[in-house]
């Protein structure tokens, strides 16, 4: 029972179950680290407990010497060039693993590969599909395809960090900088994460998903979006205002906003989130009066209750 | 000279208040310190209770976010600033001279000033929860441009307090420096120095190369956020890309001084650790010169590794690689003092009281938290679990279950010196045993919970599946909160009926215990020649051969 609970603790001692090629080479190099991580352990713990117990005191005088031996010039030496090669087997390991974890691979024949524009902001993640689509927080994207993520923030936010572990590490989100990322999802299904730096008070709640889908049902889905902003309306009002004035407005580490006139507003919504007020940030800043109307068009139709 | 040097006092300053206010005297200086970091580390301790609290359960609702930012923020800060540099600065104060056979420090006056920098910087952080807007609420790393940002007077605060803090620091290493190179007694060279006074040494060396760093940093951080003198409004852009600044250069200077800082506060416990296990083990310590050596290269490598911080910033692959070997480097010589603490117990006599459980327990638990950082260094890996729980895990296994476990190996061990009365041994070794299994309790399920997506500085979470973890590690730190309750009864106890002891209640080897318990005020009415790293144990030899007298059996 034992032996099975700690064999099963220790296969959970991983990165998550890799989706993406980039996120097994992860997984492939943490697993051949811990083949050293956990020799090293049995061998350092298990001669603590040894010595701990054969060198007890027992029955000998509690100032009694011991062997006064002061040190060993080939033991030094041992214990010093062993974990030397250890290192060595490591990074080399990593370096082998390196390029299959962060580049690219090349789109297969007949498709491309897709890229989408990820901007950081407090608190919510906005995606720029080529066609110009626009998501938040939930991002869809064909399976089986390279994606390749262009991961930055506005200049007036602050440092974000994009991660989904099933689909590799992490990179910052940084204003004045694009890094790049990529992921290419084996299954469909969905796959969850969040941000990772510290960005502001709902931090914790600036989540991420990815909708991994068929490339049909992803392009049917692209053409749909490019016309009927609708969803994206859904979406805003989710991710972007109600992370702090609640589900329905009712206020949360920001006023309630229910009832206000200016939800339905263009100009005056347009105003306040391109430029915050108080405390609020301009969670909106650079938005176009396309990502305008469908928050007010939703909000038209779906005036939050305030409770 | 004892006679003397109280004559010399005006009444005024004999009070039992007044004395300890003006006072200069290294030991009391010492004694005040580790006096002040115990309240910050009660303080600090508490305020991660409540975030365990806050996190047993999923969308919990016990403190808001920004109350929770701020408990992060001051709970890093603290217990970095406030617990870990200024309690082994404290017992720097203490040892250093009697270890090294003299009086005072260099410069009393100065380390005296040190002190109060501390305490007021301290305190600054502290009462800045009073502030408007609360204290500071952006990591301990308080990175631009989110620290610009911020709102209120409590990031203004928290830079206020570190400037005085690191003018503390700095005076204070000063001060051992020139006390470690300028009055050792006679006979005590370099390869004769007691290995904690070589990782102080170390540790004064390191605070004045990268210090100013900080500095310098906080006060462009502070003039990014903006001040005014007078009429003038001085606000630039340092960092602030919004206006052409860089964001992750805070994070160059941050880190640049900022993993250095791990190493100030770990050398010293692993002086410490060098200095309790031979004593218990009734042995010299294996390998000296090999320990000096890899304290030496610690110090050094561990101003090159600073990036490695920083690998999701998207730095130039060449630099990442870098700074990943380079930080594999440094798991030498940290490998090194481990297998020659383990030699060290090698055909020991080895004796249990709670300086040797707590020495072991360092031991044990310190070579995860090193085993964890191998996976750290790797950076594609670190891709992943950068900025998660598992870096939670990691760092409190060096700094937690390594350097608290060291101090309180230190506390046990060093206190009939400072008081002439031992510690209760069988409340250390409840407190002892409760530390180490709640310890394990609390953090051991933090590196599961990371590798599966809880990133750190997270207020709340949804995800259900992370609830047993975060359940367990708020059981652990309740179970280290009863330890540390059992240390304060302990201290309590001592000081009204512990037992009384003699100069010397270990048969230890270094040179303080070669004096009264505690000392008196000049620390020594004559210092023996020191011969060897050993000197009482070379004087309790020659005492044996003088009387004729065979080994103790």
């Amino acid at each position: 029972m034992a032996a099975v609970a700690v064999s099963s603790l220790l296969a959970q001692f991983a990165p998550v179950a890799p989706e993406s090629p980039n996120a097994e080479g992860i997984r492939d190099s943490w697993l051949f680290i811990s083949i050293f991580v956990f020799a090293i352990f049995v061998l350092v713990e298990s001669l603590l407990i040894a010595f701990v117990w054969k060198y007890r005191r027992q029955k000998r005088g509690r100032f009694a010497d011991a062997a006064q031996v002061h040190g060993a010039t080939k033991l030094e030496l041992a214990w010093t060039a062993g974990p030397v090669v250890v290192l060595f087997l490591i990074a080399a390991f990593v370096f082998i693993e390196l390029p299959g974890i962060k580049d690219v691979p090349d789109a297969a024949a007949g498709e491309e590969q897709l890229e989408i524009k990820v901007s950081g902001r407090q608190f919510y993640w906005e995606y720029e599909y080529p066609n110009g689509v626009i998501a938040v927080d939930t991002m869809q994207a064909p399976v089986g395809v390279p994606v390749r993520l262009e991961v930055s923030a506005p200049d007036a936010d602050v440092i974000h960090s994009w991660w989904i572990p099933s689909l590799g590490g992490k990179i910052d989100a940084i204003p004045g900088t694009t890094n790049e990322t990529w992921f290419q999802a084996e299954t469909e299904g969905t796959y969850s994460g969040q941000c990772a730096e510290l960005c502001g008070l709902e931090h914790a709640r600036m989540l991420a998903s990815v909708e991994v889908v068929s490339q049909d049902e992803f392009d049917a889905w692209l053409a749909e979006r490019a016309d009927d902003p609708a969803e994206l309306g859904q979406e805003e009002w989710e991710g972007v205002c109600a992370k702090c004035h609640g589900m329905n407005g009712e206020g949360g580490i920001g006023p309630r906003i229910a009832g206000s006139p200016t939800l339905t507003d263009a100009e005056a919504l347009g105003n306040l989130v391109h430029n915050g007020r108080g405390a609020m940030p301009a969670v909106g800043a650079g938005w176009t009066d396309e990502q305008i109307r469908a928050l007010v068009s939703y909000l038209t139709e779906n005036p939050p209750s305030g409770s | 000279m004892a006679a003397r040097a109280e004559a010399t006092v005006p009444a005024w300053q004999r009070g039992r208040v007044a004395s300890w206010l003006v006072t200069t005297d290294h030991k009391r200086i010492g004694i005040l310190y580790i006096t002040t970091s115990l309240v910050f580390l009660v303080l600090s301790g508490l305020m991660a209770l409540v975030m365990r609290l806050q996190l047993a359960q999923a969308d919990a609702d016990i403190v808001g976010p920004e109350r929770y930012n701020e408990l992060v923020t001051i709970h890093g800060t603290s217990m970095v600033f406030l617990v870990g540099v200024p309690i082994l600065a404290g017992f720097a104060n203490f040892l250093v001279p009697l270890m090294i056979g003299a009086s005072d420090v260099a410069f009393p006056r100065l380390n005296a000033l040190s002190y109060w920098f501390f305490l007021f910087g301290g305190s600054v952080l502290m009462l800045s929860f009073f502030a408007d807007g609360g204290a500071a609420d952006t990591g301990w790393t308080a990175y631009a441009p989110l620290s610009i940002q911020a709102p209120g007077n409590g990031q203004d605060l928290w830079i206020l307090s570190l400037h005085l803090l690191t003018v503390s620091t700095v005076a204070g290493a000063v001060n051992f420096i020139v006390t470690i190179h300028n009055m050792r007694t006679r006979g005590m060279t370099w390869t004769r120095m007691p290995l904690f006074v070589w990782s102080i040494l170390l540790f004064g060396w390191l605070i004045m190369a990268v210090m100013p760093v900080l500095s310098a940093a906080l006060t462009m951080l502070l003039l990014d956020r903006g001040i005014s003198i007078g009429p003038v409004d001085v606000q630039t852009d340092f960092f602030n890309p919004e206006d052409g600044g860089s964001a992750v250069l805070y994070q160059h200077a941050f880190w640049f001084f900022g993993h250095p800082e791990v190493y100030i506060i770990v050398l010293p416990a692993f002086g410490m650790i060098s200095e309790v296990l031979p004593v218990f083990a009734r042995k010299p310590i294996f390998g000296y010169k090999a320990i000096v050596a890899s304290t030496v290269a610690i110090g050094f490598f561990s101003m090159l590794v600073w990036a490695h911080h920083m690998f999701t910033i998207g730095l130039p692959f060449s630099l990442q690689a870098f700074f990943m070997i380079s930080s594999m480097v440094i798991a030498v010589p940290t490998g090194i003092k481990i297998f020659n603490w383990l030699a060290t117990l090698w055909r020991g006599n080895l004796s249990f009281e709670t300086p040797m459980l707590f020495a072991l327990g360092f031991l044990s638990l310190f070579v995860i938290g090193g085993l964890t950082g191998i996976y750290l260094a790797a950076f594609p890996i670190d891709w992943q679990v950068h900025d998660s729980y598992f870096v939670v895990a990691h760092f409190h296994y060096t700094l937690l279950g390594g350097v608290v476990f060291a101090i309180f190996a230190g506390l046990f061990y060093w206190w009939p010196k400072m008081f002439g009365r031992m510690l209760d041994e069988k409340l250390g070794k409840w407190q002892f045993w409760l530390l180490f299994v709640g310890f394990n309790v609390a953090f051991m399920p933090q590196h599961f919970v990371g590798l599966e997506g809880m990133p750190r500085r997270v207020y709340t979470y949804a995800n259900e599946e992370w609830e047993g973890y975060n359940l367990a590690s708020t059981i652990g730190s309740w179970i280290m909160a009863i330890a540390i309750l059992l240390f304060a009864i302990n201290v309590l106890k001592t000081r009204a009926s512990g037992r009384r002891v003699g100069n010397d209640p270990w048969q230890a080897d270094t040179l303080e215990w070669y004096t009264t318990s505690p000392p008196p005020p000049h620390n020594f009415d004559d210092v023996p020649y020191v011969t060897s790293a050993r000197p009482l144990y070379d004087l309790r030899r020659r005492l044996r051969e003088q009387r004729g007298e065979r080994e103790p059996a």
